[in-house]
């Protein structure tokens, strides 16, 4: 496409031509002519007629020149005033081409002109300012145009570049839309880098000029005075390059000549944006490159049209490298967030994935858990705090016929015999409290019999803080403990009747001996009582293992409980002292005693069994001529306090402490805890030579343990020995 | 010294020979034997002994139930019954004590002071 400039323009006829010009006689009266211009007051030239054809041309200042010089002016004719010969021309001979016709009356300087026919008659007039008007009118309508074309086909290529957002194809549509529409034999963009050098990114180029795409151009060829005049909006257009007037560098020319190059037009593209910048920023600007027609064919002469085209597309593209390059910012910014959910997705998924793995592991352990419930022969019961089951394993079926699917949500009571309820109840109100609970109990199984079973509450404690805990309700684990029971009492009769059936032939032996001992029933010879001392001997050790062996069995059973009131410490252990004198004196051993009152809480007879136990024990193991200590004074239970040491004044005693002491062989340091061990002994030949069972001081620490005290000894060997222990006082002494 | 007669009741025979021979020799008391709660009681309603020494653990009827009739038994109601056992436990000897009896001697016992702990039981005077 080609624009036309606007001096080929035509007109039309009926818009140049006044077809109806003012005209009269050429005999007409200077006053008739000037009236006919009054009527027509927008006429500036009549056309004076002779015969009908042109005689002259009278312009409004020709008349009235004559009038304000001429006196007679009144009786004139128009031929005495108008001017002739008149140039005219011939319609057939019109030049409706618009610059001819205004090269007529410029030629002429005249400023009317009338237009005639083949015969000379008068067909109309064409006035010098009429057609100026209309030219400007049309030059202006031209221009709206062809502004409105350009505009348009600034659109048409701006949309195409637009089309995509990829700067490598907008180039280069750019290159090729440009090509088109100047008709140009080459259009470059060249890109300037960052270093001084360059090269050209897009080319649209016609056959058979060579192409430069891609090429490299060092610094030379575009130096940097070039790249600041063109940073500042330079635009460059030249006709002929090789002309010297050109204005091109010696070092471009033989670039120029080397690709046949005639004439180009450059035009800057400045890029608003720095490129290391993260953002855009609007008020930063740096040559980013050029937009480049080249013409080979030969010399060009570039058109303002053509230059203002380059510039407007070279801001499209500044434009579109901006968006470029935000695209790229927002791409950047996109694959990095992107890349961010897609990390935060896998770790959901890995999340998600690790607990349905926990899950599947949480219900695999609870399928566990459930499978070990069902078939522990235990009944297992989780009961909420209103006291309603809200778990029962599977036992409840096999043991009471009760369906544990029925019985979840139910409360106890609603499953239990009412005076059943009732010896529970305190113990499930214990439970809920938060303390566990531990009682045995009998139950009506399913076979009809009646099953002894132990039965625990453990509450299930939920920390609400450091120092706050829920109870939500309580695990119930029931246990058959019938068997145990039945072998339980099984030992126990075997105990006794193993008891009766040892003692009372030991009595037999016993008796027998002592009584052949007296000599009464005969005489033995010397060998013969030695003998029958031995044997004496030996029967009492085993009476006495006998009496030791029942004693332990039963409290360790918990056959025996202790019978606890208040009592006078010092008077039992007055009343041991007095139960073991004779034995004392037998051994020459003499028993001391050093007491204060106190009274403890405790079963008098188990405390005065502990203290001749003790006592027997420092009388065997004490030489003659020695005596034993008892004392009492009261004690204090706090920890930090040394064993044996009395209470300070500052600290309230809770117990009373006990304290035998002999100045016998002693107990090695090592041994002092393992004494208290059943059938344990310092030396094992003790229990032959001093009668012992080696039981004796365990069953002191039972019975100590039983009233809530501490037994323990101190010694050195062959000093002699310390044995401790405490009772708590009564709840009167304490107070007092 | 004033001779007794002593009812021991025990299913043992060797108890009965050498309880009969300590008292003899101790204090020349005389003692009949009964080897069972039934036996010892028509026994004691019989010679009305001026004590009894009764063995606890025993076949069909214990020394616990021989001693609760002897006590309902008008005849025997006053006899002093010491009861003579292996049972040895502190709650077995506060059970003895509980129902009454006059006193426990332990099995075995010292032959040669059987008489006297009888006599200190009963308050006689050896």
């Amino acid at each position: 496409m080609v624009f036309d400039s606007g001096a080929r323009q035509l007109f039309s006829w009926e818009e140049v031509i006044d077809e109806k010009p003012l005209t009269a006689s050429s005999q007409t009266l200077l006053p008739h002519a000037l009236a006919k211009f009054v009527a027509q007051s927008d006429t500036s030239c009549m056309i004076a007629l002779r015969h009908g054809k042109v005689a002259g041309i009278v312009t409004r200042q020709d008349l009235l020149s004559a009038i304000a010089h001429k006196a007679n002016w009144a009786r004139l004719r128009l031929t005495k005033v108008m001017t002739h010969p008149v140039i005219t021309v011939a319609k057939s001979e019109l030049s409706l081409v618009a610059a001819s016709l205004l090269q007529q009356f410029k030629q002429h300087q005249i400023s009317h002109l009338p237009v005639v026919d083949d015969d000379n008659t008068l067909i109309g007039i064409i006035s010098y300012r009429h057609l100026l008007v209309i030219f400007r009118e049309q030059k202006a309508e031209i221009s709206i145009k062809r502004q409105h074309q350009h505009a348009q086909l600034f659109a048409e290529i701006t949309l195409k570049i637009r089309q995509s957002l990829q700067l490598k194809e907008i180039l280069q549509t750019t290159a090729e839309e440009v090509q088109k529409l100047l008709d140009a034999d080459r259009v470059v963009i060249y890109q300037v880098l960052p270093d001084g050098t360059g090269k050209t990114t897009s080319e649209a180029v016609k056959d058979p000029y060579p192409a430069v795409l891609g090429m490299a151009f060092p610094e030379e060829v575009f130096p940097t005075e070039y790249q600041q005049l063109y940073a500042k909006g330079r635009v460059h257009a030249i006709r002929d390059v090789l002309a010297p007037n050109s204005g091109i560098a010696e070092c471009l020319l033989e670039f120029i000549k080397q690709w046949g190059i005639r004439a180009k037009l450059i035009v800057p593209i400045v890029h608003p944006l720095a490129s290391d910048q993260a953002a855009p920023r609007a008020d930063s600007h740096q040559l980013w490159g050029l937009l480049i027609a080249h013409q080979c064919s030969g010399p060009r002469q570039w058109t303002d049209f053509e230059l203002e085209f380059m510039q407007q597309l070279a801001a499209q593209i500044s434009i579109a490298l901006s968006q470029g390059q935000m695209l790229e910012y927002l791409e950047e910014r996109v694959n990095l967030r992107t890349a961010e959910l897609t990390e935060a997705n896998r770790a959901l998924q890995q999340e998600i994935q690790e607990r349905k793995q926990i899950e599947i592991a949480l219900r695999q352990s609870e399928e566990q858990l459930r499978l070990i419930t069902n078939n522990l022969p235990v009944l297992i019961a989780y009961v909420d705090a209103q006291q309603c089951y809200r778990f029962n394993n599977q036992a409840y079926e096999y043991w009471l016929g009760q369906n544990p699917a029925e019985l979840y949500g139910s409360p106890i009571k609603a499953f239990t015999q009412p005076d059943h309820y009732q010896n529970i109840r305190p113990h499930i109100e214990t439970a809920l409290m938060g303390e566990q609970v531990t009682y045995e109990s009998e139950l009506i199984l399913k076979d009809s019999r009646r099953h002894s079973v132990s039965v625990s509450y453990i509450p299930h404690l939920e920390l609400i803080n450091q120092n706050q805990a829920k109870i939500n309700g309580f695990f119930a684990l029931t246990t058959d403990i019938s068997d145990r029971k039945a072998i339980e009492r099984m030992k126990d009769e075997f105990i006794a009747v193993v008891s009766h059936e040892l003692r009372t032939p030991l009595t037999s032996l016993h008796g027998s001996l002592k009584l052949i001992a007296t000599g009464r029933l005969g005489n033995l010879s010397e060998a013969g009582q030695q003998m029958l001392a031995v044997a004496d001997e030996s029967t009492d050790r085993l009476v006495r293992l006998v009496n030791n062996v029942l004693d332990l069995q039963r409290i360790e059973s918990g056959e025996v409980t202790m019978d606890n009131c208040t009592c006078n410490a010092a008077e039992l252990v007055e009343q041991a002292a007095e139960a073991m004198q004779t034995m004392a004196q037998q051994h020459g051993i003499e028993i001391h005693t050093q007491l204060k009152p106190l009274f403890i809480w405790a079963d008098p007879d188990y405390i005065v069994q502990t203290l001749t136990n003790l006592i027997g024990n420092a009388i065997k193991f004490s030489a003659p001529h020695k005596t034993i200590l008892l004392s009492l004074q009261p004690h204090s239970a706090t920890p930090q306090l040394l064993q044996g040491a009395a209470a300070p004044s500052d600290s309230p005693a809770s117990a009373a402490l006990f304290c035998v002491k002999d100045d016998g062989q002693g107990v090695p340091s090592d041994k002092l805890d393992s004494i208290f061990e059943r059938f344990h002994q310092v030396d094992s030949s003790d229990s032959r030579k001093k009668g012992g069972t080696g039981l004796g001081l365990a069953i002191c620490r039972k019975i100590i343990e039983q009233h809530g005290g501490k037994i323990w000894a101190e010694s050195e060997a062959g000093v002699g020995s310390k044995f401790y222990f405490t009772v708590p006082l009564s709840h009167d002494q304490i107070h007092d | 010294m004033i001779s007794k007669l002593i009812l021991v009741i025990d299913d043992e025979e060797p108890i009965q020979k050498v309880v009969g021979l300590s008292l003899k020799m101790e204090a020349d008391w005389q003692i009949i034997c009964a080897s069972s709660g039934p036996e010892g009681i028509t026994l004691a309603e019989a010679s009305q002994p001026d004590a009894i020494l009764l063995d606890v653990m025993m076949p069909e009827v214990d020394g616990i139930q021989t001693f609760e009739r002897l006590s309902n038994n008008l005849q025997t109601k006053d006899i002093p019954v010491i009861l003579l056992t292996a049972k040895t436990g502190t709650a077995e000897k506060r059970l003895f004590q509980k129902i009454g009896v006059t006193g426990v001697i332990t099995k075995p016992f010292d032959p040669l002071s059987l008489a006297s702990q009888i006599a200190k039981l009963t308050g006689w005077l050896l």
